[in-house]
């Protein structure tokens, strides 16, 4: 569907974006794209869409207009009702269009048919987008940071909804997200990005298979448990936690028996893709940093 | 996804988004009846009897320029760079809709608009006022120059809202404009023979001045040499396409 390849992105002297391996989206494709803010992500799909200069090539047999996608902050008009500009970008009447009225009701979206855009709430206007791009019926769609600024249940009650609608359907999605816990319900693939540049893309299993084993198990970052652990191979995790890898299931048994009697509290996942994305990036700086002493060994 | 081409529902749109704008309600469709209205009433006290039908009828000549300067320059200017402020163009860009359909579609709205204000003016005017009544041939000539300026203020408007993407400088320069033009071109109580010397040679540059200080004189017939005006219109015209393609240039994408 579309192959990435040599691509760069500058914003003035600023290199935003470097691809350097290929990058290829197939049809049906759920792909979550990670990494910090100034990563690089929104660059990526602004750039796919044709929206940034670039140097490299894109190939793709789909049209611009084949693309749909939810950026990460859509305007509207605030001049007249919500239902207004609906009918005007989907050249249709809400009363003639059976599909338009059920992603309305699906989203519970009719109390805001007749509400002027500056008036809806934020998870309002995200669904506003998200009906709009839904109804689009595209081979490809982005998500830029669809959730972001919404609470909790809202996010979960709009991840939830994109699930389901896309659940039977071979639409290539691409899901820009820092909220790893939507990724792992939705993704397949993986595309994680830091500092403009490809940490790693793949499988989502297989990469959590690199980078943490068979399974993970987190527990507080406590000094009972530090101690507790101190002769496990720990992976990187966020300061709050520690991280043990269970490359089988033997170990994995052994560790949750000793956490069970020592009465701790853990966690187990074969598919935690924070643990997994900070080891990829811890990964990636130690072989560039291992490149760059190479470099200076050679000069 | 299909690409969108122009459609009814996206010209009745821009219609509503015109509508939305208070400022182009006010200044475009009651301003100049008011104006056209309360001259009436200074030149009832001021204007000799046999002269006031004429006086009026020259001041509902000039004053009817305002509404596509007020629709066009001012409010067109300012709706659109608020748009561009929030990327609302690119928004309907990415839902399938072409720039020059998006375009088209404004243009074709904001003359619609345009149309019915300048509809209402003559109504109310003729029905309130004691204005002559022109020969068909001249009625033709203002309405054609109107619709002529309407498209290059429009032209210029977006010229400019696209050369600054933001509503601040934006509507600072189209205000200038505004009120420069309404100076120069007879609009504010100054007619154009008025002018000093400097500001007059200025002010022949500009449709505008024609419209305002000659229309009158042929408006029940006889003769009027039309180069000067079309002369002027051409030059007007040039102005506002060359700040058009300008703003366009600054702000093109180069696939390297």
């Amino acid at each position: 569907m579309i192959i990435i390849n040599n691509l760069q992105v500058s914003y003035g002297s600023q290199l935003a974006l470097s691809i350097n391996e290929p990058i290829t989206f197939n049809d049906g494709d759920r792909i979550g794209i990670i990494g910090s803010n100034g990563a690089g992500k929104s660059t990526f799909v602004k750039t796919i869409l044709g929206l940034t200069n670039y140097q490299g090539s894109i190939v793709t047999d789909l049209k611009p207009e084949e693309i749909a996608v939810h950026m990460q902050h859509n305007h509207y008009a605030s001049t007249m009702a919500v239902k207004h500009i609906m009918e005007a970008i989907l050249n249709t009447r809400i009363k003639n269009n059976k599909m338009l009225q059920d992603l309305i009701t699906f989203f519970d979206f009719e109390g805001c048919l007749n509400k002027k855009y500056a008036s809806l709430s934020g998870g309002q206007k995200q669904r506003l987008t998200i009906i709009l791009v839904l109804i689009q019926d595209s081979p490809l769609v982005f998500f830029d940071e669809v959730t972001s600024g919404l609470d909790f249940e809202t996010r979960q009650k709009l991840m939830t909804k994109m699930g389901d609608w896309y659940r039977d359907k071979n639409t290539t999605l691409c899901i820009v997200s820092h909220y790893y816990e939507e990724l792992e319900q939705l993704v397949n693939k993986i595309l994680i990005l830091e500092d403009g540049q490809v940490v790693d893309f793949g499988d989502k299993d297989q990469l959590f298979y690199n980078y943490c084993g068979k399974t993970v198990i987190t527990l507080d970052n406590t000094p009972k448990n530090t101690e507790l652990t101190k002769n496990l191979k720990k992976l990187n995790a966020p300061a709050h936690l520690i991280a043990l890898s269970c490359p089988n299931s033997e170990l994995e048994k052994e560790i949750t028996s000793i956490l069970i009697k020592e009465n701790v509290n853990y966690k187990r996942s074969n598919n935690d893709i924070e643990i997994m994305s900070i080891n990829a990036k811890a990964h990636f700086s130690s072989k560039k940093a291992g490149g760059m002493k190479n470099e200076e060994k050679t000069a | 996804m299909k690409k969108k081409q122009l459609n009814w529902s996206l010209v009745q749109y821009e219609l509503r988004n015109i509508a939305g704008n208070m400022f182009v309600i006010f200044f475009g469709v009651i301003f100049p009846i008011l104006m056209s209205v309360l001259f009436s009433f200074i030149f009832k006290q001021q204007v000799p009897k046999e002269a006031y039908s004429q006086a009026v009828t020259s001041v509902f000549i000039t004053m009817s320029m305002i509404i596509p300067m007020a629709v066009l320059l001012i409010g067109y200017a300012a709706n659109y760079s608020q748009e561009l402020e929030k990327d609302i163009p690119l928004r309907l860009n990415l839902f399938g809709f072409k720039e020059r359909t998006m375009l088209a579609a404004k243009m074709l709205a904001y003359l619609i608009f345009t149309t019915g204000a300048f509809a209402l003016y003559v109504t109310v005017d003729f029905i309130m006022l004691d204005l002559q009544i022109p020969k068909l041939s001249s009625a033709i000539c203002l309405i054609v120059s109107l619709y002529v300026l309407s498209v290059f203020l429009f032209v210029l408007s977006h010229g400019i809202a696209t050369f600054f993407k933001k509503f601040g400088p934006t509507y600072a320069v189209s205000m200038l404009l505004y009120f420069g033009f309404m100076i120069l071109c007879g609009m504010m109580g100054i007619s154009v023979d008025q002018l000093p010397k400097s500001l007059l040679i200025v002010a022949k540059l500009f449709p505008m001045s024609y419209i305002s200080s000659d229309f009158i004189s042929f408006w029940q017939g006889g003769s009027y040499n039309f180069i000067p005006l079309i002369q002027s219109y051409l030059f007007f015209g040039a102005v506002c396409f060359i700040i058009l393609i300008l703003s366009i240039r600054k702000n093109q994408r180069v696939i390297k």
